[in-house]
């Protein structure tokens, strides 16, 4: 998709890559941040829906079925997912090549989201050794999430 | 240590020990239990009892 312009760039993020850094977790789909080439259409992940239609992946609800996941694709939706997703790392799956967002990202995407299951995902990357407690701190004052950071910290970490 | 404690601990050492599988291993684990997790969520969820009222 990128190589012929449907999309500008993506990561995987959410559950799948989380699982890069910690134990396995119950996750139904995969979730992909993707800049849009077409970024002005009504429809901004059209492009992507009619590439994977034309390539056979079918739609699943939300999602597109892509091999043994249904695939979410999220437009980086703030400039906290954008750098998310341009400072994703390389990673290799059975010799394939990914971009998968960074733990410390990952952390701070979801204290932004903030449900329970996403408060989960910071305490598992925290505890997976794979991103630091003063890391997240700092991403989270770079995106205004200072306060909600020193809530989690309160309810979570405090010792 | 009581038997508790004994057995959270192994517990602790098997979760740390899959935490160190290679990503595509644990990607194959969450895609075995995905069928499981799906029908448990599909599945309606029990009510709650409305504590009594005095």
């Amino acid at each position: 998709m990128q190589r012929v312009g449907v999309i500008l760039d993506y990561a995987l993020f959410g559950a799948t890559a989380q699982m890069r850094y910690t134990e396995p977790v119950a996750t139904l789909d995969a979730d992909v941040l993707v800049a849009v080439a077409s970024a002005d259409r009504l429809d901004v992940l059209g492009g992507i829906y009619e590439f994977c239609a034309a390539k056979g992946y079918r739609p699943e609800g939300e999602a597109i079925r892509v091999g043994a996941w249904p695939t979410q694709f999220v437009p980086a939706f703030s400039p906290l997912t954008q750098e998310a997703m341009e400072q994703a790392e390389t990673a290799d799956f059975e010799g394939v090549a990914f971009r998968v967002v960074r733990a410390d990202h990952l952390a701070v995407i979801a204290l932004s989201v903030g449900r329970a299951k996403d408060l989960t995902r910071i305490l598992a990357l925290l505890e997976s050794g794979s991103v630091s407690r003063d890391a997240i701190k700092s991403l989270a004052a770079r995106y205004d999430l200072a306060k909600a950071w020193q809530r989690f910290e309160w309810k979570f970490l405090n010792d | 240590m009581t038997d508790l404690e004994q057995m959270l601990e192994r517990q602790a050492q098997w979760q740390k020990s899959r935490q160190s599988l290679t990503w595509p291993e644990k990607i194959r684990m969450a895609e075995q239990v995905r069928e499981s997790v799906r029908q448990l969520r599909a599945q309606p969820r029990p009510t709650i009892p409305e504590p009594p009222t005095r």
